[in-house]
Parts: C-alpha cells; sequence; structure tokens
C-alpha cells in the first residue's frame, strides 16, 4: 500500500464534529435499550394473554363441545408459541462485540433471522391450524343454525379459505424473505473467499 | 474496582483513542445528521457494552473497529430494509462528480463525496475500504472483517482504482 494515498489524507482531515457523551448518558442509553427489549417482549406476552384471555372465556362461555374444544386448541397453539418465543430469546439482533471478526459477526445474524423466517410456519403458523379448523367448523356446523348442509360448507370453506389464504400469504413472505438472505449468506461467502 | 468502574475505564481509553475515527466511520455510513448522531451515540453504548467482555485476545483497536462496524451494519442494514427503492436525496447531491483529487481537496465538499461514494459501497467493501483510509494495514483488516489478506488487497486494489476513476473520469469528459 502507498504511503501517501491522497484519498487516506483526504479521509483523516475530516473536522470532527463537537460529540461529548457522559458516562451517566452512556449508562441511561443502555438501560432504555434493555428497557425497550423488556417492552418489546412483555407486548408479545400481552398479546398472547389477551387470545387466551378471549378463547379461555368462549371456551368457558360456549355450550357447543367441538366450539369449545377449538377454542381450547387455540390457547394451546397459543401457549406452544410463547413457549417457542421464549425458548428463541426473540428475533432481535446480538449485541455487538469485539470477539469475532466482522464476516463471522454479520453472517451470525443472517442465518439468526433467516432461519427465523424459514422456520416461522412450524412454530408461529402451524399450532394456530388445528384449533383454527376445529373452531371454524364447531360454528359452522352446529346444529343450533338449522342451516342446510349446502349453506354450512359454504360457511366453513369460506372462513377455513380466508384463514388458510392469510397463513399462505404471510409463509409466502417470510419463505421470500428467508429467499433474499440466503443469497446474502452467499454472497458473504463469496465475499470471503476472495 | 468494581466491574463496572472497569468497563467504564476501558472505554474511556477507547473512546480517547478513537473518537474521531469512529466519527468519521459514523459519517460514511449515515448522510441524515440527526440519524448519524444517534448511530454515533449507538457506537459509544455498543462499545462501552462490550468492554465487560474485552479480555484482550485481541488488541484494542481490532476490537474497537469490529464493535463500531459491526454496530455500523445493523444501523445501515436496519436504515435499508425501512427505505427499500429509495435513496437519500443528499446521496444523490453528493454523488463524485469526477473532479481530480488535487481539485477534490481544494472542495469543501470533497469530503461529503467521498462518503457519499463510500455509502454507496456493499457491505464488506464499505468496511474494507474505511478501515484503508484510516490507514490500518491488510493484515489488521484481514484480522478485523474476517476476510483473508488476499482477498482484501485485492478488494482494495480494485476499490482504489474505482474510486479513482470515478473521481476523474468527468474531468477527462
Amino acid at each position: 500500500m502507498p504511503d501517501h494515498d491522497p484519498f487516506q489524507s483526504l479521509w483523516t482531515q475530516q473536522t470532527a464534529e463537537p460529540f461529548t457523551m457522559s458516562m451517566s448518558e452512556i449508562h441511561s442509553r443502555a438501560s432504555r435499550f434493555r428497557s425497550t427489549i423488556r417492552t418489546r417482549n412483555l407486548t408479545e406476552y400481552a398479546a398472547a394473554a389477551l387470545v387466551l384471555g378471549v378463547f379461555g372465556w368462549m371456551a368457558w362461555l360456549i355450550p357447543q363441545p367441538v366450539v369449545k374444544a377449538g377454542a381450547i386448541f387455540i390457547m394451546l397453539g397459543t401457549a406452544y408459541v410463547v413457549h417457542a418465543l421464549h425458548r428463541r430469546g426473540g428475533t432481535g439482533k446480538s449485541l455487538p462485540d469485539g470477539m469475532h471478526p466482522l464476516a463471522d459477526y454479520h453472517r451470525g445474524e443472517l442465518v439468526k433471522q433467516r432461519d427465523a423466517l424459514a422456520s416461522i410456519w412450524r412454530w408461529y403458523l402451524l399450532p394456530f391450524v388445528p384449533g383454527m379448523l376445529v373452531f371454524v367448523g364447531g360454528v359452522s356446523f352446529a346444529p343450533e343454525t338449522g342451516l342446510p348442509l349446502v349453506a354450512r360448507l359454504i360457511q366453513f370453506g369460506t372462513a377455513a379459505g380466508f384463514a388458510i389464504a392469510v397463513f399462505a400469504g404471510v409463509y409466502w413472505l417470510n419463505m421470500r424473505g428467508a429467499k433474499q438472505l440466503d443469497a446474502e449468506i452467499a454472497a458473504l461467502d463469496e465475499a470471503r473467499r476472495g | 474496582m468494581t466491574q463496572t468502574s472497569d468497563q467504564d475505564e476501558r472505554y474511556r481509553e477507547a473512546a480517547g483513542s478513537f473518537g474521531p475515527a469512529l466519527q468519521r466511520l459514523a459519517r460514511a455510513s449515515e448522510a441524515d445528521p440527526d440519524r448519524r448522531r444517534d448511530l454515533l451515540q449507538d457506537m459509544h453504548v455498543a462499545l462501552w457494552q462490550s468492554m465487560s467482555g474485552f479480555d484482550g485476545r485481541c488488541s484494542l483497536s481490532t476490537w474497537v473497529w469490529r464493535v463500531a462496524h459491526n454496530t455500523a451494519a445493523s444501523h445501515v442494514d436496519r436504515e435499508r430494509r425501512r427505505n427499500t427503492g429509495k435513496m437519500a436525496l443528499d446521496d444523490i447531491a453528493h454523488l463524485p462528480d469526477g473532479r481530480s483529487v488535487a481539485a477534490a481537496h481544494e472542495q469543501s465538499d470533497a469530503i461529503d463525496r467521498l462518503n457519499a461514494w463510500i455509502r454507496r459501497l456493499k457491505l464488506p467493501d464499505r468496511q474494507v475500504m474505511t478501515l484503508y483510509l484510516e490507514s490500518l494495514p491488510a493484515a489488521e483488516i484481514a484480522e478485523i472483517t474476517g476476510l483473508s489478506p488476499g482477498a482484501v488487497a485485492t478488494r482494495i486494489s480494485r476499490l482504489k482504482a474505482q474510486l479513482s476513476k470515478d473521481f476523474q473520469e468527468q474531468t477527462h469528459a
């Protein structure tokens, strides 16, 4: 490398902007960061508690055994998703450290995001499917409605089809994201090989 | 001495030695002054947090560069996902226009042009280029980035040629 690259001189001639950060500001910003993560986790748990509460109330109130079973399955699915979220420790980024080379850290983050997106159907969508189908089936085929069978089938097909379309959309978006991350990982690996 | 005060002390040492370099990295990573200030603060906080794990297995310089670049990369990634398809107006206004390096030195916006050029690079190139501009040897750049020394040397050579071309070609045109 030449000793006097003009771009290196230009670079180091940059004037430093006034910047100070006291130790107490650093401590308080770090603590705000931790508190943001805690709030995000609490929001996820609160949303799960709401779902559990609503479907628990339905399971208690609705006499129809199939609908009741559907509500209980949805509650079980929610509990599983909360457990999976807790076990994964969220999908947020790790704190940057100086232990690992940049390419290793970046690759690790990309792989973590890719795996979370690629497996989301298994731990975030699938657990809700049985409960959703039983619940919608229970509502559609409840004897009290007095509807003809065809109307019940249409009602069930429409509700289940809508839910499946939403799930399929979420799945497709996540798999597309995972594929983009795969391409970024491959590009990074290529760069490392030089 | 408690762990926190050790951590504070190590941070002060690192911030004292690398403060201006962190500012240069923030400028090469973020064009918007407010978001740049946020990024710089994030770098300092990340550096302080990381100091609880600094065990001297690598040099302080390598450690600081890794933490700072990882923080900058996360910031750029977040901003890129937020602004997919958009390009900041100041980036468009400050694309290199091909002035010669000597002339660029005389221009008050030469540094902005250089920073805008760096911001357009993809991640590994941006990291290698900013470390090169800080005059780090190729071997240390390789240790920081995890690329092979050969790959670093090749990249630097290619990036320098491209940078010179972008600053000069319009002058000749």
